[in-house]
């Protein structure tokens, strides 16, 4: 009895084996041929999809969360300049134009990596209001150092409620 | 025996059936929500800045140039741009040594009316597809070292010498604080990225007022908002500085040239 309880246990860990490597090198190389991973083309961001131009910048929902979409690209985010409320649940959506990006949010724990192909999405709660500055924290070419972005918290009361087609940032125009 | 070498054999013979039959539902499963769900918010009205974008099939189009055809077709551009893509006039854009991509981008933006310009928008209607992509080829082609016999435009003095420290600063450094990458990581030469023109032999009153159009929001061609939110961010000055010190060839030594 013993030894079966063993055997089952052997035969357990090496099934579990053999199906974590199925998954890395048969289920992840056939769901990238079935075009898995590749749902967005960084070609052609501004010409259908969620990251048209018009519609970069703060978006607020029905129930009053907001959603920020940015493109990171060689070697400026767009848009470059973002507005969120504070003590608000902001969601962002990123994703690349080029080359592998990252925001990461000075003064604060945030950071978000911008990957070409991909949205990448993450939840944040900004509590102090104030001006941040948003570098881009991942090598991304020639003019990387000079790559930075701003993020604007405003306290909930200065910050209008958003019309349902509108979007808003804080570039000077 | 064979009792106990059927009952072992069964729990085998099962995995290996699920792990086969398994083989396509993980993986199809995973490609149907492969990026998380889109909230749903009314969008604003689409506003496209250029029909071109940087697919396989562009690159394909634009790389099947014909250059000597273009040689061709480029007589009824000489009176503007110049016999050798250098022009007279400095308000026009030299074409000389201009890379294919940024070329046939501007024809297609000329073509479709995404860059506004009365007379290239005429004169672009007037070409074929496959036209604009020779013409590409011969002006990529073109050398752009100075000819003392030709009448062009480039390279001019610098109003203001002094101007340079500034333009030099902006195009080798960028303003970092301000988020205003360096021009030569896009416009070369230190890299380029695609559809950013080579700057280093354009005319300063051609490039001034494309910066200007780009700030102002009277030109809106470029792809992803990439240049209009650098434009922005230049004062008067700058703008200035940078398009006369490319104007006179990257820097005040150029006048003797």
């Amino acid at each position: 009895m013993k030894k079966r309880i063993g055997f089952v246990a052997a035969m357990a860990v090496v099934g579990l084996a053999f199906l974590s490597i199925r998954y890395y090198e048969v289920d992840l190389p056939i769901w990238h041929l079935l075009g898995g991973g590749k749902g967005l083309d960084p070609a052609t961001l501004h010409l259908r999809g969620e990251f048209v131009e018009s519609n970069l910048g703060a978006a607020e929902g029905p129930a009053g969360s907001v959603t920020v979409r940015m493109i990171a690209q060689q070697f400026v985010f767009v848009p470059q300049c973002i507005v969120v409320p504070a003590d608000v649940a902001v969601t962002f959506r990123v994703t690349s134009a080029d080359a592998v990006h990252m925001l990461s949010f000075l003064g604060t724990n945030y950071g978000l990596r911008a990957v070409p192909g991909e949205v990448n999405q993450a939840t944040f709660t900004f509590t102090k209001p104030g001006e941040f500055k948003v570098p881009c924290h991942e090598f991304c070419g020639a003019g990387h150092y000079a790559m930075r972005g701003q993020l604007h918290v405003v306290p909930r009361d200065q910050f209008a409620s958003l019309l349902p087609g509108e979007r808003r940032t804080c570039e000077p125009r | 025996m064979s009792h106990a070498s059927r009952v072992s054999r069964a729990p085998t013979a099962v995995f290996w059936l699920a792990t086969l039959l398994g083989l396509f539902a993980i993986p199809l499963s995973l490609a149907k929500n492969h990026s998380p769900a889109q909230p749903a918010n009314s969008t604003p009205p689409l506003r496209i800045p250029s029909d071109v974008a940087w697919t396989q099939e562009t690159l394909t189009i634009i790389s099947s140039g014909d250059s000597f055809r273009g040689l061709l077709l480029a007589r009824r551009c000489n009176h503007c741009h110049g016999e050798e893509g250098f022009s007279s006039v400095p308000a026009y854009p030299n074409l000389a040594g201009l890379d294919r991509l940024s070329f046939w981008k501007q024809v297609e933006d000329f073509r479709s009316g995404k860059r506004i310009s009365p007379i290239m928008q005429t004169i672009a209607e007037g070409l074929a597809a496959r036209d604009s992509a020779d013409l590409a080829a011969y002006y990529a082609l073109l050398p752009t070292a100075s000819d003392p016999l030709e009448n062009r435009a480039f390279p001019q003095p610098m109003q203001d010498p002094s101007r340079a420290t500034i333009a030099i600063r902006l195009i080798v450094f960028g303003d970092g604080q301000r988020g205003i990458p360096p021009c030569q990581s896009c416009h070369g030469p230190v890299s380029y990225v695609k559809g950013a023109p080579r700057l280093d032999v354009q005319n300063g009153t051609y490039l001034a007022e494309q910066l200007d159009h780009f700030s102002n929001g009277s030109r809106t061609n470029d792809i992803n908002v990439r240049m209009r939110s650098i434009a922005i961010q230049l004062t008067a000055e700058e703008k200035t500085a940078l398009s006369e010190c490319y104007g006179a060839g990257l820097g005040p030594g150029a006048n003797s040239r």
